[in-house]
């Protein structure tokens, strides 16, 4: 019990740390902060522009009253969701171009990174289980070969043959131009069709680091003593694979597995690029092309809460089925 | 429980049995050779040897458990007429834990660390659902029972238990399904002498009442000797000798055997003998022809040279022996040899004769006290390790520190070494007290004590050679330049009989035996000329021939050096080897002071008895048993 209470304390410390940071680090600079941002964005040589000033102020909130004020009422706005207006989309607010675009990427890269974990893992414990056959050898010289490739390589490919070749799939987009936007079937549908090939190009890749990340930890707690006394013990072979080896060589991955899934909400920039999806990787993409500073800040903050968020559902989760970890701190 | 006509069938016989590992990149090792025995209904088998020589491997391949990298390459393993190696999958996972079960060394590592105690005990039961109703009576609460362990423990996990309590819970796990027969591979290593008494003893009362059968391998030979009906002696793969205790004891056995033996003593006898075996077992990869034993016995002849080494098969009273050696039952000569041939096997070890008080005092520790404080979130602990501990070290002398695993032996070694800071007492050496000094000359200060740890593997550096890490002291410590530290590195290594040294001096620590590296980390502390050792433990991991070996190494080096040494020990008899003075420790607390002999012969604490008595005493407690056997009928077999 002792270890949730750290955890949990110690989680909503780091947050409050960090978003004071936040807060902090564009205030600290020496003279007018918001000019001096804006012109760290344009480049030194370059004419500041009045108007982006002016968004930055609004967006720092009123510089004349005092800091503690400051910190009110961006605290303030914080819980209200409140991120001031997006430069870039003027006049659309930070909130509503975040509200656009996070769906699209929580649904696209969640949804794959969570086969991507559990495919991953489940090929990874198969192949240890059954190692140094031809299974094994299939499965971790395949991915190991896979690895090799990058990403961009991989997800071209996937587009020249399955899109341009074999016309099965379109070539990017989140869906066709002619429909409405909605939650109709036809819409979600469409959706879908076009989520294959980013899906397909994101777990080919995410599953690589958990098979290899599993069959080694697995390899190992299979050649560990408790797992031959359960043989000894005459224990089913299912039994013996899952409670045994299995659960001891997850514990490792699940910790990674939580905090890949909290880098899910800063997007992931390369996947949205190469098929031009909406998401929130694209969305930071062109926020710094057009040095739309408060949407910057606001996925920055989004990110981070996040990553903290999974962490400390991964400390919980853990602690939940690992006595050990709960053993040592309390 | 075996019907009572198939007593004299064995239950497990093994066959002839070959096994190898097999690896891409090297030939085949064969690490099991010819072996073949066979195990009675409630028969206690002791299955002894060096470490390497393959006693686990066919404790395995007993339990089908060996490795994917493992190949049986010919022989038979039948349980009950059922050969192991070919029956059904179904069929062998039936037969586990209900006919053979397992403990295996140290259950740190063997039970599951994410289950409770419960939930891997009733795993069993739900693996076995079709046992026969015999079977079902036992209960995991009653099981428990039997190793004296509170049911409340089954709600823990291994973690939460002491290692004396995972140990109990693991031999509570084995008997849980009555099997006949029960593995046990190192059972008690890395446990307390008192803990492991303990355990030892609850076996034998379970095994006395239940009536299974184990095989027990060990190199502890004394418990081997002791608890056994009858023993099994493994080198270098091969079973040498398989006889009743009472006959591997009588003095005529394979010179092995006899070699074993000798480098074991009860620490309270007025006088001691101990002998070892000088030299190594063969390196697997290339065993010699004819007598694996043959480079290291005294009395090979050209006979041991040739390739087959007929087995001897001899009728004892106490039962039948198979010896692999050309000493016993040739067709010519009486089936065993003359007692008196053996008394020249193995190398005879100087006993240091115990001398109190001689040789000036260069250390005097007086009411040392240490108190560790631990903070648990509102709880304040205080653990006090070492409770008013004074004592002297004398040049050329030796005081062994004795006493059971978290005595506070090592934390008063720490002390003396300057590593450790005492809360309250005084270290002096040479008139200073050792807790007040600052960076400098603290650093100054170890150098004159220098530290030998238990493991040898750890001391050593993999990355630096053996002549690198004996010039360091003497660069730093005694500014020794050029071919001056060749020379005395040179000096130091033909010190602790690593001759000739240019063999040695750029080996890398991986590249020598156990033995060796110790001998390298001895030569390093010489090497900083220090007035004290501090030994902890230096020989506890080595296997017995290796053990005599380094303390005679040490014995002369401090006494020849004028060292005073601090031998920390839970083993008496190596003290009673090495030490003049015994100081006896229990919870942090000297209570039992005195010359080594009269420690040892005339004990005044019950302590230091209940010590003494958790050493087994094979000899002793077979008093009764003839040893004289009478060779009744003999046979050869190629
Ligand atoms: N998995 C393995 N692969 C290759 N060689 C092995 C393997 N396991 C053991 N060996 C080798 O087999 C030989 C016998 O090993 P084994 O573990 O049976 O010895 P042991 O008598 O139990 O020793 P110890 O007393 O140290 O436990 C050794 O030379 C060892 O190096
Ligand atoms: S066979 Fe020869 S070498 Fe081997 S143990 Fe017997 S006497 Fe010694
Ligand atoms: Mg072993």
């Amino acid at each position: 019990m002792l270890y949730f209470l750290r955890k949990t304390g110690l989680f909503v410390l780091t947050l409050w740390a960090a978003v004071t940071l936040n807060f902090l680090i564009p205030r600290l600079q020496p003279g007018d902060p918001a000019e001096a941002i804006v012109q760290k964005l344009a480049g030194q040589a370059q004419q500041v522009d009045p108007e982006q000033i002016r968004a930055i102020r609004l967006m720092l909130g009123v510089p004349d009253t005092s800091l503690w004020n400051q910190y009110w009422d961006y605290l303030n706005a914080l819980v209200h969701g409140n991120f001031g207006l997006s430069y870039g989309y003027f006049p659309y607010s930070v909130t509503h171009m975040i509200a656009e675009a996070l769906p699209y990427t929580l649904t696209l890269v969640g949804v794959t990174q969570i086969i991507a974990f559990v495919a991953g893992t489940g090929l990874g414990a198969w192949a240890a289980w059954r190692r140094n056959t031809k299974i094994d050898s299939f499965i971790s010289l395949g991915s190991t070969f896979l690895s090799t490739l990058p990403f961009f390589w991989i997800a071209l490919m996937l587009i020249y043959v399955l899109a341009n070749t074999l016309h099965w799939f379109p070539e990017g987009g989140a869906y066709s131009g002619e429909i409405v936007p909605a939650f109709s079937s036809g819409f979600v549908a469409d959706l879908a069709y076009h989520a294959v090939l980013p899906a397909l190009a994101l777990l080919i890749t995410g599953s690589i680091g958990w098979i290899l990340g599993m069959r080694n930890n697995m390899v190992q707690s299979l050649g560990s003593d408790y797992t031959r006394l359960a043989v000894a013990k005459g224990l089913k072979e299912r039994r013996v694979a899952w409670t045994y080896a299995a659960r001891i060589a997850l514990l490792p991955n699940f910790t990674g597995f939580a905090i890949s899934l909290g880098g899910v909400f800063g997007g992931t920039l390369i996947v949205e690029q190469i098929f031009s999806y909406p998401g929130m990787g694209k969305l930071m993409y062109d926020a710094i092309g057009n040095r739309d500073f408060p949407l910057l800040q606001a996925i920055f903050l989004i990110t981070t809460v996040a990553v903290l968020l999974a962490n400390f559902l991964a400390d919980v989760l853990v602690g939940v089925l690992d006595p050990r970890v709960r053993r040592q701190s309390s | 429980m075996p019907a009572a006509n198939s007593i004299d069938e064995p239950i497990l016989t093994v066959k002839d049995l070959n096994i190898s590992f097999v690896s891409k990149y090297r030939d085949d090792r064969q690490v099991i050779r010819n072996v073949g025995f066979e195990i009675r209904p409630g028969e206690f088998v002791g299955l002894l040897g060096e470490s390497g020589s393959g006693k686990s491997t066919l404790g395995n391949a007993i339990l089908n458990l060996l490795t994917p990298t493992a190949r049986v390459t010919s022989g038979e393993l039948l349980y009950r007429g059922r050969n192991l190696f070919t029956i059904p999958a179904e069929d062998l996972r039936i037969l586990r834990w209900s006919e053979i079960s397992t403990v295996f060394q140290s259950s740190m590592a063997s039970l599951n660390p994410v289950m409770t105690v419960r939930a891997q005990m009733e795993d069993v039961f739900a693996a076995h659902r079709g046992a026969s109703g015999a079977k079902r009576e036992m209960t995991v609460e009653k099981s428990l029972d039997l190793v004296s362990i509170d049911h409340k423990y089954l709600d823990f996990y291994p973690h939460q238990l002491s290692g004396g309590m995972k140990q109990r819970v693991a031999l509570a796990m084995s008997v849980l399904l009555s099997p006949d027969l029960i593995v046990f591979d190192e059972p008690t290593t890395g446990l307390d002498v008192v803990v492991q008494k303990s355990i030892l003893s609850r076996l034998k009362t379970l095994q006395e009442s239940m009536k299974f059968a184990v095989l027990f391998i060990s190199h502890d030979l004394g418990t081997v000797m002791e608890m056994a009906d009858r023993v099994m002696i493994m080198y270098a793969g091969e079973v040498v000798e398989n006889s009743p205790a009472a006959d591997a004891l009588s003095g005529v056995a394979h010179p092995y055997t006899i070699g074993l033996l000798g480098s074991y003593a009860d620490p309270r006898d007025a006088e001691i003998n101990i002998r070892y075996i000088p030299g190594r077992p063969p390196s697997l990869d290339s065993v010699p022809v004819g007598c694996a034993f043959a480079d290291r016995c005294g009395l090979a002849t050209q006979e041991c040279r040739e390739p087959k080494i007929p087995t001897a098969e001899i009728d004892s009273p106490a039962g039948h022996r198979s010896i692999k050696c050309v000493l016993f039952g040739s067709e010519t000569s009486d089936p065993l040899p003359a007692p008196t041939i053996f008394d020249e096997v193995g190398q005879q070890i100087d006993v240091h004769h115990a001398a109190l008080g001689a040789g000036e005092v260069v250390c005097r520790v007086e009411d040392l006290n240490k108190t560790y404080s631990t903070r648990k979130g509102l709880k304040h602990t205080e653990n006090h390790a070492v409770i008013g501990v004074g004592f002297e070290l004398r040049k050329g002398s030796v005081t062994a520190l004795v006493g059971q695993s978290g005595s506070g032996k090592t934390t008063i070694g720490r002390i003396l070494t300057g590593v450790e800071k005492p809360s309250s007492g005084t270290v002096t050496v040479a008139g200073v007290d050792v807790g007040s000094l600052k960076r400098r000359t603290l650093r100054n200060y170890r150098s004159k004590v220098q530290l030998i740890f238990q493991d040898p593997f750890q001391a050593l550096n993999p990355a630096s050679s053996v002549g690198y890490a004996i010039s360091r002291p003497l660069v730093n410590h005694r500014k020794l330049r050029g071919s001056e530290v060749r020379e005395e590195v040179d000096r130091i290594l033909g010190q602790v009989g690593l001759t000739p040294p240019s063999e040695y001096r750029d080996r890398l620590p991986h590249e020598l035996s156990g033995g060796q590296r110790q001998r390298v980390v001895i030569a390093r502390a010489l090497a900083a000329q220090p007035e004290i050792i501090v030994a902890d433990e230096p020989i506890s991991m080595l296997d017995v021939s290796i053990r005599a070996e380094i303390l005679q190494v040490l014995n002369e080096l401090t006494r020849s050096n004028g060292i005073a040494m601090l031998y920390i020990t839970h083993d008496l008899l190596s003290a009673r080897l090495i030490a003049d003075e015994i100081l006896v420790l229990h919870e942090g607390k000297i209570v039992e002071t005195g010359s080594t002999n009269q420690v040892l012969t005339q004990t005044r604490h019950d302590y230091t008895k209940l010590l003494l008595s958790s050493i087994p005493n094979p000899w002793q407690s077979r008093r009764n048993v003839p040893s004289i056997p009478a060779a009744s009928s003999t046979s050869a077999r190629a």
